[in-house]
C-alpha cells in the first residue's frame, strides 16, 4: 500500500493552527531582542541588556539623572544593580528622591582611584546576574580617562554579551570608543526654569538634549527633568 | 546489670541547658531534655565507673566541674531516677537507690482523691503501698492504677527519647610542621571541608556559618567568624570565601593547627519563581563583594542608607548589608529628577556679591557670571554635642551647569553640582 500526500488539496483548519504557531527565525530575533530592552519612558531612550552604553556630558546634562532614572526602574523591579562611585560623590538622597529602591543596590567607592574604579567594575561584570552596573566616572580628570587603554571597554564588553546586564558608563566626554553599543552625548541647551522671586526662588526644571554618536542623521532626543522638594 | 538512667534536676535549666547537656555528654549520646532537668542513659557504665553511687558521684564531679547546681540520681527505670531526682533536697546531693521505698505519694502520679484515701489510712510512702497486695490495689482503683504500681516496683516500660540534636559539626587538624602562609592550607582545608560538609549533608542539613580557629606558634589562637546570609554546601565557594576573609586579617604566626566548625542549618530551597527577575548567584553576590572589599576597603562597599537624623549630609554607606532583591510597588512613569553630585573634597570658590546678591564665581577649573540663585538655605543641629552648621545656596552659572555653593569659616566652596 503506498501513501501520498496531495500538496495541490487545502490543509484542514486543526493543521493550519498548528502552523501559525511557528513563526519565523526573524520574527523571534525581532521578539527576542525587544524582551531585552530597557526602555525609560518619557525620555524616548532604550538600552539593551547585555551591552555597553556611554554617556557624556557636562555639569547639569541629565547624565546622573538619566542614570538614576535607569536604577530606579530596574531597582524597583527587584533587580540587584550596582554602582561604582569613583569620585565618592553618589548622594543616595537623590536617588531616593528618583525611586531608586537602596535596598537593591550596590555601592562601591573608589575615592577616585581610576585604576581601582574599572577593576571593581570588572568585579561587578563577572558576578553576572546584575541588571545594571553604573560606572560613574564623572569627576575624574579627563587626561587620566584618555590614558585607559581601549582593550579595558572591549574585554567589558565581551564579558557582559551573554548576560542580562547593561553596563553604563557615565563620564564628562566619551569614553568607550566603538566598544559601546550606544553613545549619547547629553547638553542642556537653554537654562533651567526657576519659580518665585527675589530672594525666595526654587529651581524647578531643566530641559535636556540626548545626541546619539552612533546615529548622525537621527534628531536629538529631548526631554525634561524636574526638581522634586518633596523630602525636604 | 540492665539498663541504667540518669537525672540531673537543675533549678534553673533555661540558663544551664547547653552546659547540662555538655555534661551529659561525657556519658551518654541518648539524652532527653525534660522540663526541668535533663535524662539520659548510662547502661553499660558500671563496667566502666563502677556502681549506681560510683555513676552518680561521677556525674556530681562533671556538674561541679562546670560550677553547676542539680540534683542526681541513677536508677534502673526512667520514672524511679527521675522521682528520686525530684526530691525536695538541696543541690548537688546524689539520692541512692533505698531512698525510692522513703518517697512520699504525693510525688507520685496519683488522684488527689486516692491520695487522700492512702492518707486516711495511714498509706503515706512507696514502701507502705508496695505492702498492700497489687490485685486489691487494681480491683478497687481500676487498670490505670496498673502503671502506678509499675512506677513503684521499678518495673515502667517507659522509654527514653533523645531530644538533643547535634547543631555543628567539627574538623580538627595538627600540622607536621608550622605553615606561614595560609594560602598553603587552601588544600587542606579543601579535605576537611569536604569531610564536613558531608556529614552535614548526611543529617539533611546545610551551612551558613563557620568557625575557623588557627592554632598559632607562640600566640594566641586566631578565630575566624564567616557567615553567609543563604546555607549552601558548596565547597569552592567556602573555600574562596574563607581565603578572602583570612587575607584580610591574616594570623600574625605561623598556623600548627587548624579547627573548623560548621554549624548546621535547614538547606535553601532551590525552586525559584518562574517570572523570578535575574539577580545574581548569592554565593557570587558574596563572594565578588568581598573581592570588592578586598580591593577598595572594606567599609567602601555596601548598602547606601538614609539616617534618620538630622544631618549635613544624612546618609552612610551600610558595609554589613547587602542588597536583598525586594520587589517593590510599580511606580508610574515619570520625568527623571534632577538629581546632585557631591564633589569630594568640596572645590574652593571666589564670590562677588553687590547689593546683597551673587554675581560672579570663580574657582580654580571655570568662572562665570551667576544668572539665578535661589537661598540661603540655612541648617543646622547637635549643638549639645557635635554642633554643625550650613549656609547653602543653589547657583546657576552661565554657559556652565547648576551648582550648591556654601559658605564656611568666611569661605566659600562648591559642595556639588545638579546633573
Amino acid at each position: 500500500m503506498q501513501y501520498t500526500l496531495d500538496v495541490s488539496t487545502q490543509p484542514d483548519s486543526s493543521v493550519m493552527a498548528i502552523l501559525s504557531l511557528v513563526k519565523p527565525a526573524s520574527q523571534l530575533q525581532e521578539e527576542q531582542k525587544h524582551v531585552d530592552q530597557i526602555s525609560l519612558d518619557l525620555t524616548g531612550l532604550a538600552f539593551d541588556r547585555g551591552s555597553l552604553v556611554d554617556i557624556s556630558g557636562g555639569s547639569a546634562s541629565g547624565k546622573t539623572a538619566i542614570a538614576f532614572s535607569l536604577l530606579a526602574k530596574l531597582t524597583v523591579d527587584g533587580e540587584i544593580c550596582a554602582l561604582v562611585d569613583s569620585t565618592n560623590g553618589f548622594d543616595p538622597r537623590s536617588a531616593v528622591a528618583s525611586g531608586v529602591v537602596l535596598e537593591n543596590l550596590l555601592w562601591v567607592r573608589c575615592s577616585g582611584d581610576v585604576e581601582k574604579a574599572f577593576m571593581a567594575a570588572d568585579h561587578l561584570v563577572q558576578a553576572k546576574g546584575f541588571g545594571a552596573i553604573w560606572l560613574n566616572l564623572g569627576g575624574l580628570p579627563l587626561n587620566k580617562l584618555r590614558m585607559v587603554p581601549k582593550t579595558y571597554w572591549y574585554r567589558y564588553r565581551t564579558r557582559i554579551k551573554e548576560t542580562p546586564t547593561l553596563l553604563f558608563v557615565t563620564a564628562e566626554e566619551p569614553v568607550t570608543g566603538s566598544a559601546s553599543q550606544q553613545t549619547y552625548t547629553f547638553s542642556s541647551p537653554g537654562r533651567a526654569k526657576w519659580s518665585g522671586s527675589g530672594k525666595f526662588k526654587l529651581l524647578r526644571s531643566l530641559g535636556i538634549e540626548m545626541t546619539s554618536r552612533k546615529q548622525f542623521y537621527g534628531r536629538p532626543l529631548q526631554t525634561t527633568i524636574e526638581a522634586d522638594y518633596t523630602n525636604g | 546489670m540492665g539498663r541504667l538512667f540518669a537525672c540531673i534536676i537543675s533549678p534553673d535549666l533555661k540558663r544551664d541547658k547547653a552546659s547540662l547537656t555538655t555534661v551529659a555528654k561525657e556519658f551518654s549520646y541518648l539524652i532527653e531534655t525534660l522540663d526541668d532537668g535533663i535524662l539520659f542513659d548510662v547502661s553499660g557504665l558500671d563496667r566502666l565507673i563502677g556502681d549506681r553511687d560510683a555513676i552518680s558521684t561521677k556525674i556530681l564531679e562533671g556538674l561541679r566541674r562546670h560550677n553547676l547546681a542539680g540534683k542526681i540520681a541513677v536508677a534502673e527505670t526512667i520514672d524511679s531516677a527521675c522521682l528520686l531526682a525530684r526530691q525536695n533536697t538541696v543541690s548537688n546531693t546524689v539520692h541512692s537507690q533505698e531512698t525510692f521505698s522513703q518517697l512520699p505519694l504525693s510525688d507520685l502520679p496519683i488522684e488527689r482523691d486516692t491520695l487522700n484515701v492512702f492518707n486516711d489510712l495511714g498509706v503515706r510512702k512507696v514502701s507502705d503501698l508496695l505492702s498492700i497486695p497489687h490485685d486489691d490495689l487494681i480491683t478497687r482503683y481500676g487498670k490505670d492504677f496498673r502503671n502506678i504500681i509499675d512506677v513503684i516496683e521499678q518495673k515502667s516500660s517507659a522509654i527514653l527519647v533523645p531530644n538533643i540534636k547535634e547543631n555543628r559539626v567539627h574538623w580538627s587538624y595538627d600540622l607536621d610542621q608550622p605553615v606561614q602562609d595560609f594560602e598553603q592550607l587552601i588544600f587542606l582545608l579543601n579535605h576537611g571541608f569536604e569531610k564536613l560538609f558531608a556529614a552535614t549533608r548526611d543529617v539533611g542539613l546545610s551551612s551558613e556559618h563557620l568557625d575557623i580557629t588557627f592554632t598559632l606558634k607562640g600566640h594566641q589562637p586566631k578565630n575566624y567568624e564567616i557567615k553567609t546570609s543563604f546555607p549552601t554546601l558548596e565547597r569552592s565557594f567556602w573555600l574562596k570565601l574563607v581565603n578572602l576573609r583570612i587575607s584580610l586579617d591574616p594570623p600574625e604566626a605561623e598556623i600548627i593547627a587548624v579547627k573548623v566548625t560548621a554549624h548546621f542549618t535547614k538547606p535553601r530551597p532551590s525552586q525559584r519563581g518562574l517570572y523570578a527577575v535575574s539577580r545574581p548567584e548569592p554565593e557570587s553576590l558574596l563572594l565578588t563583594v568581598n573581592k570588592l572589599k578586598k580591593l577598595v576597603g572594606e567599609e567602601n562597599v555596601g548598602m547606601p542608607v538614609i539616617l534618620n537624623r538630622r544631618l549635613a549630609e544624612p546618609f552612610a554607606l551600610d558595609s554589613d548589608l547587602l542588597p536583598v532583591g525586594s520587589e517593590n510597588i510599580q511606580l508610574e512613569p515619570r520625568l527623571p529628577t534632577l538629581a546632585f553630585t557631591y564633589y569630594r573634597p568640596p572645590q574652593h570658590a571666589e564670590v562677588v556679591y553687590r547689593d546683597g546678591r551673587l554675581v560672579f564665581i570663580r574657582t580654580r577649573y571655570f568662572d562665570g557670571y551667576v544668572c539665578e540663585y535661589s537661598g540661603v538655605w540655612k541648617g543646622s543641629s547637635s549643638w549639645w554635642d557635635k554642633p554643625w552648621k550650613t549656609q547653602e545656596w543653589d547657583v546657576e552659572i552661565e554657559n556652565r551647569g547648576i551648582y550648591r555653593l556654601c559658605r564656611a569659616n568666611r569661605e566659600w566652596f562648591l559642595l556639588g553640582e545638579y546633573d
